[in-house]
C-alpha cells in the first residue's frame, strides 16, 4: 500500500509557499487557481488570472497580457501536463488523448514571468510519470520552468537536470524516482514538504514626501514626465523635487517639453504653471522626446527652445499618437509595432518601412524609463489610482513603462477605499506614493 | 490684380467646413480655423466631438471663472461639462485616429499640394516644430478637411503643386477650404470646386500655386 498522495489543496499551499511579500502571481486554471484562496492577505500578493480579474480588478485580457509580458509578473502558477527534465512544459493531460489543450495564456505566462513553477499530478491514474524525458506534444514553454510541484513531490529544475528536493509526507527520494519518466537526483538535504503559509507584509509605497520619493534618480536615467501640456496632470512637486535633487544628463520623455510658463497653455487666468523649463534653466536635461516640444508662438521661445538653439540639448520629434504607442508597448513587452503615421515624412527618414496590403508602414520601438513621475488624483496604499478628467492621457500610459513608477496625488486612502470598477492604472504598475503638499499650488 | 479683392473671414470659413459635417460623425478640430467649425454646427446635427486630451464628445468652452485644469481640449482651452462625455487615455485617443473611428478631422494647414500632400507642422525657417497629433490624424482619420488662408501673409500661395516644407502626410486631404475658394485634390490634380462671392476662377487661380483643373461652371460658395 503506497502512502497517500496529496489532494490538491496541500499541494496548493505548499505553492503558496513560493509567494514573496507583494509578489505579482499569474495564476493558470485548474491546481493553480486554488493558491491565492490559501494565501494570507496580509502578504499582499496581487493574483492575476486567466479571466483577467488581477485581485479585485478588472482587466481586459490586452491590459493582463501587458502586466505579463510588461515583466511584471514575478511568479507564475501554470497548470502543467507534462514537464521535461530541461523545464518545458506542455498544457497536454496525459490521460487525455485526444489531442493537446489549447494552451490559454500559458505561452504568454512562460515568456514574460519572472519565475515559473508547474503543478501537476506526478503521475496518471495508470501510474504512468508526467515528468517525462521527452514531451508527447508541441510544449506551451522552453525550459522556463524552475520548480514542479506535484501530489508527491517538489523538483528543482536548473540546467543540470531534475533534483529531487522535498517529498510529500511518507514518500521516500526513491518511491518518488520510481515514478519519475526523467533521470532525476536526489538531494542531499532532502526534506518532508512544509505547508506553513508565507508570512510578511510587503514594503509600503508610500513615500513622506518628494525628495525621498525620487532621492535615487541617477544622472543619465531616462525619466517620463507626465501631463499633456498645462497644468492638469503634472506632477508638479515631483518635478520641483526633481530639480532639487539635481541629477543630470537626463533624458526626458514627455508630450512637450514645457510650454505652459510661456504660453499658459491649459492654464487658468493669471497664473503661470510650473513646467519642464524648471529642469532645462537647471542645466539637468540632454535630451527630450516629445511630439510638441516648443512653443506655438514663435515669438514666445521655451527654456527648451533657447536651449536647443544654443545647441545644450537634443531632441527625437515623435508623432503623439506614435509616442503614446511607444510608451503602451514598452510597458505591454512589445518591442516594435509598424504604424502608418509619418509614413512619406521626415519621421520615416532612417526607419525601416515595410507595405503591408497596400499601404506603407514603420517600425516605431516601445519606449522605456528608469523613472516617471505621474500625476494621479487618488491612490489607495497599493497604488492603485484614479484621474481627473481630460489628465490621465499620457499619465495612465507612462506608469506601466517604468522601472519605478512616482505618484504624486491629492489623496491617499486605504486599500479598498477606491472602487475597482474605476481605477485606471492598476496598483502593480506603481511603487511609490506621494501626496501632495496642501499648500503647493503648481504655480509659480 | 487681386490684391484688393474681398475675402472670406475666418468665420465663413468655418461656416462653410461645418457643412461637411454628416450628423453623427466623430471630428476632430485642430487648432486655429478648426476651432471655430463647431459654433457652426446646426443645434439639430448631433456631432460627437473628439480630442487628444483625451475626451469624446466635448461641449463648448468654458464661460470665464469656470475654468478647470482637468478638463482642456487638445488647444489648451478650457472645457464646459456636459452630460455624455467620456474620458480616456492618450493610447485610447489615438486608437480612435489611427483605428479610423475619426470620421472627419479638420486642420490648419502651410501647404496643401495638388494631389493631397499636406504640410503643417513645420516652418523651415524656423527648423525645430510641433507634431503634436497632426500625423496621426492626416493618417488615421476617414476624411482630413483643410481649412486655411488661401495665402500667407506675405501673399505665397499656400495650395502649392508639390509641397516644400515638410510633410505631415502624403496625399491625404480630401478637401481644401479657404477664403477665395473650396478646393478637392485628386490624382489628376486639383480640382476648384467652388469659388467665394465675387471671385471668378481665373482669379483663384492666379493666387494658387497649383495649376486647378477648372470645370465648365463652379458654383458659388453657399453662406
Amino acid at each position: 500500500m503506497p502512502p497517500a498522495k496529496l489532494d490538491p489543496q496541500a499541494m496548493a499551499r505548499r505553492a503558496a509557499g513560493f509567494i514573496a511579500p507583494g509578489d505579482v502571481v499569474a495564476v493558470d486554471s485548474g491546481l493553480p487557481s486554488l493558491v491565492p484562496g490559501v494565501t494570507p492577505p496580509d502578504l499582499g500578493a496581487w493574483f492575476l488570472r486567466n479571466n483577467g480579474m488581477l485581485n479585485d480588478l478588472p482587466l481586459s485580457l490586452a491590459d493582463a497580457a501587458a502586466v505579463t509580458r510588461g515583466g511584471y509578473v514575478d511568479l507564475a502558477v501554470v497548470n502543467a501536463g507534462q514537464v521535461d527534465a530541461a523545464g518545458s512544459f506542455s498544457s497536454l493531460i496525459s490521460t487525455v488523448h485526444s489531442g493537446p489543450n489549447p494552451p490559454g495564456n500559458a505561452v504568454d505566462l512562460a515568456a514574460g514571468s519572472g519565475r515559473v513553477i508547474a503543478m501537476l499530478p506526478h503521475a496518471d491514474d495508470q501510474g504512468r510519470p508526467n515528468i517525462v524525458a521527452t514531451l508527447s506534444s508541441p510544449a506551451d514553454g522552453l525550459r522556463c520552468v524552475s520548480a514542479i510541484i506535484t501530489d508527491i513531490a517538489v523538483i528543482e529544475v536548473d540546467s543540470g537536470g531534475l533534483t529531487l528536493a522535498e517529498v510529500a509526507p511518507g514518500w521516500s527520494g526513491n518511491d518518488v524516482r520510481a515514478l519519475t519518466g526523467a533521470d532525476i537526483s536526489i538531494s542531499p538535504a532532502l526534506r518532508e514538504m512544509d505547508f506553513s503559509p508565507p508570512t510578511g507584509v510587503p514594503p509600503s509605497k508610500v513615500y513622506p514626501d518628494g525628495p525621498s520619493a525620487i532621492a535615487d534618480v541617477p544622472d543619465g536615467a531616462t525619466v517620463f514626465i507626465d501631463g499633456f501640456g498645462g497644468p492638469g496632470g503634472m506632477a508638479h512637486y515631483l518635478l520641483i523635487s526633481l530639480r532639487d535633487q539635481g541629477s543630470r544628463d537626463l533624458t526626458i520623455v514627455s508630450n512637450t517639453a514645457g510650454i505652459a510658463r510661456v504660453v499658459s497653455f491649459g492654464t487658468p487666468p493669471g497664473r503661470t504653471a510650473i513646467d519642464h523649463s524648471v529642469l532645462i534653466e537647471n542645466g539637468q536635461v540632454a535630451k527630450a522626446i516629445a511630439s510638441f516640444p516648443v512653443s506655438p508662438s514663435v515669438s514666445r521661445p521655451s527654456e527648451f527652445e533657447l536651449a536647443y538653439r544654443r545647441g545644450e540639448v537634443d531632441l527625437e520629434l515623435v508623432p503623439q499618437g506614435t509616442l503614446a504607442e511607444r510608451l503602451r508597448a514598452g510597458g505591454a513587452g512589445i518591442h516594435a509595432f509598424y504604424t502608418p503615421t509619418g509614413a512619406g515624412t521626415l519621421i520615416a527618414e532612417g526607419k525601416e518601412s515595410r507595405n503591408i496590403d497596400g499601404r506603407d508602414y514603420i517600425l516605431e520601438y516601445g519606449l522605456r524609463a528608469d523613472f516617471a513621475i505621474i500625476r494621479a488624483h487618488k491612490a489607495d496604499t497599493n497604488g492603485n489610482l484614479v484621474y481627473r478628467g481630460t489628465s490621465r492621457n499620457f499619465n495612465a500610459v507612462m506608469a506601466p513603462a517604468a522601472r519605478v513608477t512616482v505618484v504624486e496625488v491629492d489623496e491617499i486612502v486605504e486599500a479598498g477605499q477606491l472602487d475597482p470598477e474605476e481605477i485606471v492604472t492598476p496598483g502593480v504598475f506603481v511603487q511609490r506614493i506621494v501626496k501632495r503638499p496642501d499648500a503647493f499650488t503648481g504655480y509659480e | 490684380m487681386t490684391d484688393d479683392k474681398e475675402r472670406l473671414d475666418r468665420a465663413i470659413i468655418a461656416m462653410r467646413v461645418a457643412r461637411e459635417l454628416p450628423p453623427g460623425a466623430t471630428v476632430n478640430l485642430g487648432i486655429g480655423i478648426p476651432t471655430l467649425v463647431s459654433m457652426f454646427v446646426a443645434d439639430d446635427s448631433i456631432v460627437f466631438y473628439h480630442s487628444e486630451s483625451g475626451v469624446l464628445n466635448c461641449g463648448p468652452l468654458a464661460e470665464d471663472g469656470n475654468e478647470d485644469i482637468d478638463l482642456i481640449n487638445a488647444g489648451g482651452q478650457f472645457l464646459e461639462p456636459v452630460p455624455g462625455m467620456a474620458y480616456f487615455s492618450s493610447v485610447d485617443a489615438f486608437a480612435m485616429i489611427r483605428g479610423g473611428h475619426v470620421d472627419v478631422t479638420i486642420l490648419g494647414a502651410h501647404q496643401v499640394s495638388a494631389t493631397g500632400d499636406l504640410a503643417n507642422w513645420m516652418l523651415p525657417d524656423r527648423g525645430v516644430g510641433n507634431i503634436g497629433g497632426a500625423m496621426d490624424l492626416a493618417a488615421g482619420a476617414e476624411k482630413v478637411i483643410v481649412a486655411m488662408e488661401h495665402n500667407d501673409r506675405n501673399g505665397n500661395p499656400k495650395v502649392v503643386q508639390e509641397c516644400s516644407f515638410p510633410l505631415t502626410g502624403k496625399g491625404c486631404v480630401s478637401l481644401v477650404v479657404t477664403d477665395v475658394a473650396v478646393m478637392e485634390p485628386t490624382p489628376d490634380g486639383m480640382a476648384l470646386r467652388e469659388v467665394a462671392p465675387g471671385w471668378s476662377a481665373d482669379e483663384v487661380q492666379s493666387v494658387t500655386g497649383a495649376r486647378l483643373i477648372i470645370p465648365d461652371s463652379v458654383a458659388e460658395y453657399e453662406v
